[in-house]
């Protein structure tokens, strides 16, 4: 059995609880700064007048359009435009430098004083055309001020979850710290994070390739892009484009974002999950890890989606002529992707809570993640539906988010690769083991190798010498017990003992290397001989390299068919040269042969028959084919095996 | 016979007495030669060893121990002198091991009074008598040294010509033939041997005291 990684790094519950600490301490701070916003210097306006809701084209509007309406709360947001209205009073109009504090200019704002649009005059920094960054510090001009001034602030509701915000009358460098501290809230910190996003979305997309997990990179990149893209049309001052543009750019990447987060959550909470069984489709969907078609699937469906829904977003926004007035149709766009997101949020946080519930012991840092990043979006749209004060939370989160599923990745790594290491030494431990019984085993067989080939070397020996030297020599002692035997004959006969054991010995010593050698071995044996008969001894003797399939057996044999061969020669054929040749042919054949120009026998005669008889069988015991050609002109002996 | 030259005094250590007569006889037959002195053990060979031999005839199988070891003391204490090894069947084998350990030839036993008598003088010449069985031995021995267990390079590695040289006696050439094969004398073709017999004594030294600074035997300064 092969372990797995079980108990996550003891460390990770330390880290985890620094992040959610962090990220608790630094949103309790930025709360505590939302709070102190609040308390801004000057007089609040915070009594909203209802206009005429079907007049779309709001900036010129007339004075009988500003008509005092106690608006109900349920009512305030429905395609509505807000006028928030006042009356300077004496104090106010001879103030040294008279402003107005937009607080809550989530969309277009535009200010009248006493009817005269100045929304473009004495703003404190920027000169967007429809007002459309927050907060707005804005001069009043003082030459239109006197006391009983109407101030009305316009605000058409566009974009966002329609918190509606009063603005402040006070004197503008009063009024100057807390439009820092908005700014900061609203615009800065939000631009910060659009930074973050766009780093995010660069490390998911260049890390994608490299990582296993590509479908979850590649969904946390789109994620981020998202963020980043939402910040771009929200914090661009003065964009480029046009207003409708930017319009369809916030709304492209709120929808993709939704769309993004269902993918990552399904991405996240499959890919490090084991497939469980089949169960209804429907539960399987919500609760179940994806498998990797599905996932692939998931891809190709939110890339789809996205893109249909942009061309669908801005044909809508930029169509000519448009049945209703385009911030109309803005605002009817943004109330369905609210409502995109916020089931988009749901599915999510039903993956998350089945995937944690599921598994007893997951990753902290990223349950802590996961958890904040839904808090905090729930909170945010808790502050700015039910307190129309400032989501700042979701800003917060998502500088973490990143950074807690890197280091959630790094754990697992690490996990993976400890698993593996224990894997790999558990292996090794396991080839250790099997390395020893298989070297036992290959020792044994070895050793009983060697015994059988030293048995069989053995009685090859025996057999060698019962064949050869023992029977001549047992021959030899009965006749001269019998003293039927000439001390010539005896002398010779012992003679041709020896010459028996020392071809043994040769072959013995020759038979591992090569024919070659083992043949120019055998020319000392037989030299003596020819030259002591005046017989010429040609020795043609060709390399034909290793022959490791002549052993010592087959080297005495072919040896003792030489020694008959050259032995008859000698005695009976009256030669004057002997030759002796070995050679391999084109088929790779081992050819010896032993020639001599003598006068030729014949083989009726008892002795040569048996003598030829006795080099047959011998060349039959080691498959050679032995030919005898014998003339008047002389005879020759070849010896043919294949080796 | 020659007069001029000294006679060469002989010395034979064999065991077996009949061979020991039959050599000696062989000896005090040819015109030159004079047996120094006989032994039949190695204790005996020792003490026959004095600056008057000029050819030790030893037998390698002593009923007291090795022949090898009398040749390797011998060709220490007297570096001129001659060695001969006396051998049964001639295996190379034993042969080369006599010839690492300094000896100068071989010689069969029970071979004919011309044959020993050639055997002697040549190597009294300064020639170096070979068989083929010797020489592939002596090629097999050296290739695996150089092959090297250690992987140690040979202290005295052969030269490719006198590989060459070994190969073709291997096959059973005689000096002569080898001579004509290379294109060179006969009298070349023995300056080889004795160059390669050389060699092959010292890289047995040498690998003698390797193997003995390795068991802890010798210790050398540095």
């Amino acid at each position: 059995m092969l372990t797995s990684p079980s108990t996550p790094w003891r460390h990770t519950w330390l880290l985890a609880a620094i992040i959610v600490a962090l990220q608790l301490a630094l949103s309790a701070g930025l709360l505590w700064v939302n709070f102190l916003v609040e308390d801004i210097p000057g007089r609040r306006v915070d009594a909203p007048l209802h206009a005429v809701a079907q007049s779309a084209n709001y900036s010129n509007l007339p004075d009988s359009a500003f008509e005092t309406v106690n608006l109900p709360r349920g009512v305030c947001c429905d395609r509505t435009l807000l006028i928030y209205r006042t009356t300077l009073s004496a104090e106010e109009a001879e103030m040294h430098d008279a402003a107005v504090l937009i607080v809550g200019a989530q969309d277009n704002a535009h200010i009248y004083v006493d009817g005269h649009l100045v929304g473009e005059f004495g703003r404190a920094e920027g000169q967007p055309a429809n007002m459309a960054r927050r907060p707005q510090l804005i001069r009043l001009p003082a030459a239109l001020l006197h006391e009983g001034t109407r101030v009305d602030v316009a605000v058409q509701r566009a974009v966002g979850f329609g918190h509606l915000r009063p603005f402040h009358v006070g004197e503008y460098s009063a009024l100057f710290n807390s439009y820092v501290a908005l700014r900061f809230l609203r615009s800065d910190m939000p631009f910060a994070t659009g930074v973050i996003g766009v780093f995010v979305a660069i490390f998911g997309l260049c890390a994608a390739p490299l990582f296993g997990a590509r479908g979850l990179l590649f969904a946390l990149a789109g994620l981020a892009a998202s963020w980043a893209g939402q910040q771009v049309a929200l914090q661009l001052t003065a964009p480029p484009w046009d207003t409708l543009i930017s319009y369809g750019v916030y709304f492209t990447a709120f929808l993709s974002a939704s769309v993004c987060a269902v993918w990552f959550f399904v991405e996240w909470t499959s890919v490090f999950e084991q497939r469980r069984p089949p169960r209804r489709p429907l539960f399987a969907l919500a609760l179940d890890p994806w498998s990797a078609l599905a996932r692939k699937r998931l891809a190709i469906g939110a890339v789809s989606i996205i893109a249909v829904g942009a061309a669908f977003i801005f044909w809508l926004l930029l169509r000519d002529p448009s049945p209703t007035h385009p911030m109309v149709v803005a605002q009817d766009i943004d109330r369905s992707l609210g409502w995109i997101g916020l089931l988009a949020l749901a599915f999510s946080l039903v993956r998350v809570l089945a995937y944690y519930l599921r598994g007893s012991a997951r990753d902290p840092i990223e349950g802590s993640a996961f958890v904040f990043v839904i808090v905090a979006a729930v909170a945010d749209i808790a502050m700015v539906r039910f307190w129309y004060t400032y989501g700042v939370f979701l800003d917060l989160a998502v500088t973490f988010f990143p950074l807690a599923l890197l280091l959630s990745l790094a754990v697992r790594a690490r996990g993976v690769f400890e698993a593996a290491t224990a894997n790999s030494e558990k292996l090794n431990r396991l080839v250790d083991e099997r390395e020893q019984v298989i070297r036992t085993a290959m020792d044994e067989i070895r050793r009983n190798e060697h015994a059988a080939m030293l048995l069989e070397e053995r009685s090859r020996i025996m057999r060698d010498m019962h064949d050869g030297i023992g029977g001549q020599l047992l021959g030899l002692i009965l006749q001269a017990r019998s003293h039927k035997v000439s001390n010539d004959a005896l002398i010779g006969g012992l003679e041709r003992s020896l010459d028996d054991l020392r071809l043994v010995v040769d072959s013995l010593e020759q038979g591992e290397g090569s024919l070659t050698s083992a043949l120019g071995a055998f020319r000392a044996r037989i030299e003596p001989r020819c030259e002591a008969a005046g017989v010429e001894l040609s020795w043609e003797i060709e390399d034909v390299g290793a022959t490791p399939n002549v052993g010592p057996d087959k080297t005495l044999q072919i040896y003792r068919i030489l020694l008959e061969a050259c032995t008859n020669a000698l005695r009976h054929s009256g030669a004057r040269r002997v030759t002796v040749s070995l050679r391999r042919d084109d088929a790779g054949h081992i050819e010896i042969a032993l020639r001599d120009d003598g006068r030729g026998f014949d083989s009726k005669l008892t002795s040569t028959g048996r003598g030829l008889a006795n080099m047959r069988a011998r060349a039959v015991r080691i498959d050679a084919t032995l030919d005898v050609t014998t003339s008047h002109h002389g005879t020759s002996i070849v010896i043919t095996f294949s080796a | 016979m020659i007069k001029d030259q000294p006679r060469a005094r002989i010395a034979i250590v064999e065991d077996e007495a009949i061979l020991r007569e039959d050599l000696a006889r062989i000896v005090d037959q040819a015109a030159d030669m004079d047996v120094a002195g006989i032994g039949d053990t190695l204790e005996a060979g020792r003490g026959l060893l004095s600056g008057g031999v000029d050819v030790l005839l030893i037998d390698l199988a002593l009923p007291d121990g090795n022949g090898v070891d009398l040749i390797r003391e011998a060709r220490a204490r007297l570096p001129a002198i001659k060695i001969i090894v006396v051998s049964i069947f001639g295996d190379a084998r034993s042969v080369v091991n006599a010839i690492e350990a300094g000896a100068d030839g071989y010689l069969l036993k029970g071979a004919g009074e011309q044959e020993a008598e050639s055997a002697i003088r040549t190597v009294l010449e300064g020639g170096a008598p070979i068989s083929p069985a010797v020489a592939s031995h002596i090629l097999l021995r050296m290739r695996e040294r150089a092959a090297g267990v250690r992987g140690e390079p040979l202290d005295a590695p052969l030269t490719e010509k006198e590989v060459n040289i070994l190969n073709d006696l291997a096959k059973g050439f005689r000096y002569k033939e080898v001579a004509r094969l290379h294109g060179i004398s006969p009298h070349t073709v023995a300056d080889h041997v004795k160059s390669i017999y050389r060699k092959l004594a010292v890289n047995s030294r040498s690998e003698a005291v390797f193997e003995a600074v390795q068991a802890g035997l010798i210790r050398l300064n540095d």
